[in-house]
């Protein structure tokens, strides 16, 4: 056991060792590509603590996205703060905003809850879009990072890469103490978990401000490297979609699996829209739905049971349709 | 002034109860949440614009080729699509059908290019006042009217025939139905094909009233669900009342607060009703 435990922790720091070196390598379109891809690791890792562990399927994911985004940008650029105070701030933001939207939101379940959360990011969307200190539909610019281009590109990789770590590790912890059986348990049965004695309020609200939490901190960054927002940009349904077909494609309820799901995803997509220009989405909206038909439990699923191809595929269709 | 508003907010609201009745009665029935439900309003619209540019074919007319055509596209999805996954977690086929949704709204923006377009037809802008204060466009009054009569050819399909029967009895209790001989995955595919008929029907109607472009889908989507979960499930009624409260609500909030504040009144109501009466309006307590 301690034997694979150390060989795990060895694969993950090879892993990462590479990663870190990567922006070396490369040129600033594939070091682009890859702050994208940690990026969405991010926001996938973070819908997988509400969604995949804690089973509240949230469809509003984003409007962490975009408070995080909106908060970094008025914060710099009304305020006049600099980045590392808006990007801790961003997060903050977020995390209280997800506490105060959980409270009553949490209470409702299934599909209400889903359509609720997406409610509530429509809703946030248009309130920015009509608020003064947002400047509205017009988008708000931030102040540029001073530094060369090459050096810009790698500062945002690095601060994507080191939130994308804080989210693993800390997700990792937490799932692995009380707090994490807490949200499994809520999963399974919450009544059960309420009846042993699980403050189950309490846990689903923490698990939904982490969530909160880290896709805030992706958002910050977002905008910073943006350098522009507006809110059609950072408060799109698309991209709560994207986040949960990368947790639901790597492996629901599973570390690394929004992480398999976002590279998989996000590589996919990069091919597509190289070969299609126009019709990139299309083929998106294709790739969504064999997914799911044929891996509604992903790629990780897929591994642990050893089964490959067409077996697999008609074994999931037989499971699920009537 | 007042009554002109609120006139204006109902009969934009009988458009949103049409709307809402396909989504209301997939939900209730399969409890599928469909995304692509204002895709497939989307299509209604351009099958009556086609048939209207290509062919001349009146609006009003290509109402039942569009209803038929939508009918029968969503029987094939649900036949060969949805019904795959129907026993996996809802939300998964939460997220197929956001796929259906991305695919459906692609492929026509490829088809037919992001224009929006219009459907004008020669007598569109006729209209009639009552007293000094109140005018009401023809064309919105039928549409009306058209909404009605298709609410209730609907409330008869499922309460008076053999077919309402088994669909009522799947909804209610999957297992049982098909102890008594009703062919459950048969009943699935019609009542989505009904669902999607109807939400052709929103997309004709919404063609003769409104511009159309293959990405108005989503925010029609969203205004269904508002108007699903103001009116609450399970009952035709419902999506009528929430239709009509979202269009009043609509058009005198605007008028109040200015255009650019309609999407925030009708996610505000959704949010607040779904945190104080989750079953809807009309439902029961929770």
């Amino acid at each position: 056991m301690g034997n694979k435990r150390l060989r795990n922790y060895l694969i993950c720091g090879l892993i990462l060792l590479g990663v870190a070196v990567f922006p070396l390598l490369f040129n600033n379109f594939v070091i682009r590509f890859g702050t994208d891809i940690l990026m969405f690791a991010i926001m996938a890792s973070a819908w997988n603590i509400i969604g995949g562990y804690t089973g509240y399927a949230s469809f509003g994911n984003v409007v962490f996205f975009g408070i995080g985004a909106y908060t970094t940008a008025v914060l710099m650029e009304k305020a006049g703060l600099n980045f590392a105070f808006a990007f801790i701030a961003a997060g903050m933001g977020s995390a209280l905003f997800a506490i105060i939207i959980g409270l009553p939101v949490l209470r409702l379940h299934g599909h209400y809850f889903a359509i609720a959360t997406l409610g509530v990011a429509e809703a946030m969307k248009a309130l920015v879009q009509n608020l003064e200190i947002t400047e509205g539909n017009s988008g708000i610019y931030l102040p540029m990072l001073d530094l060369s281009v090459k050096a810009q590109y790698c500062f945002f990789f690095y601060v994507m890469l080191g939130t994308l770590i804080v989210t693993l590790v800390a997700t990792y912890f937490l799932l692995n103490a009380k707090f994490g059986y807490s949200l499994i348990a809520i999963r399974e049965d919450e009544d059960s978990a309420n009846s042993i004695g699980i403050n189950t309020t309490a846990a689903k609200t923490i698990a939904f401000a982490l969530s909160g939490l880290f896709t805030g901190l992706a958002g910050s960054v977002y905008a910073y490297q943006q350098a522009f927002i507006k809110p059609g940009s950072v408060f799109t349904v698309e991209s709560t979609l994207k986040m949960i077909v990368m947790a639901i494609f790597g492996g629901i309820g599973r570390l690394f699996g929004p992480l398999l799901g976002a590279v998989s995803i996000e590589v996919v997509s990069e091919i597509l829209s190289n070969y299609f220009l126009v019709a990139h989405t299309l083929f998106f909206g294709a790739l969504v739905i064999l997914s799911i038909v044929f891996m509604p439990k992903g790629i990780a699923d897929m591994l642990t049971q050893k089964k490959f191809g067409l077996i697999y595929f008609l074994q999931n269709i037989r499971k699920n349709r009537i | 002034m007042i009554l002109q508003i609120v006139i204006n907010g109902l009969l934009k609201g009988g458009l949103y109860a049409l709307m809402a009745m396909g989504m209301s009665l997939i939900w209730g029935v399969m409890d599928i949440i469909n995304i692509a439900h204002g895709s497939f309003i989307m299509l209604g619209a351009f099958t009556t614009y086609w048939l209207f540019t290509l062919l001349g074919i009146d609006p009003f007319l290509s109402l039942i080729a569009s209803i038929g055509f939508l009918f029968v596209f969503g029987y094939i999805v649900q036949k060969y699509l949805i019904n795959l996954i129907i026993r996996a977690s809802a939300f998964i086929t939460l997220v197929l059908t956001f796929g259906i949704e991305i695919f459906i709204n692609n492929l026509a923006q490829v088809l037919w290019s992001a224009d929006v377009r219009m459907v004008q037809i020669p007598y569109g802008a006729a209209n009639f006042s009552i007293g000094s204060s109140v005018t009401i466009p023809i064309m919105r009054l039928i549409a009306f009217l058209l909404v009605i009569v298709i609410s209730i050819i609907l409330f008869f399909i499922l309460n008076r025939t053999n077919l309402g029967r088994s669909i009522r009895a799947t909804s209610q209790d999957l297992d049982a139905a098909r102890l008594v001989g009703v062919d459950v995955a048969k009943t699935y595919s019609v009542t989505f094909g009904l669902g999607v008929g109807a939400a052709g029907a929103a997309g004709t109607l919404w063609s003769i009233l409104f511009p159309i472009t293959p990405m108005m889908g989503g925010i029609l989507t969203l205004k269904s669900f508002v108007v699903v979960i103001i009116g609450g499930l399970g009952s035709m009624l419902g999506p009528l009342i929430g239709g009509l409260i979202l269009g009043v609500t609509e058009s005198l909030g605007t008028n109040w607060l200015g255009a650019t504040y309609e999407n925030l009144i009708g996610f505000t109501i959704l949010v607040l009703v779904l945190i104080m009466r989750p079953k809807g309006i009309m439902g029961g307590a929770d």
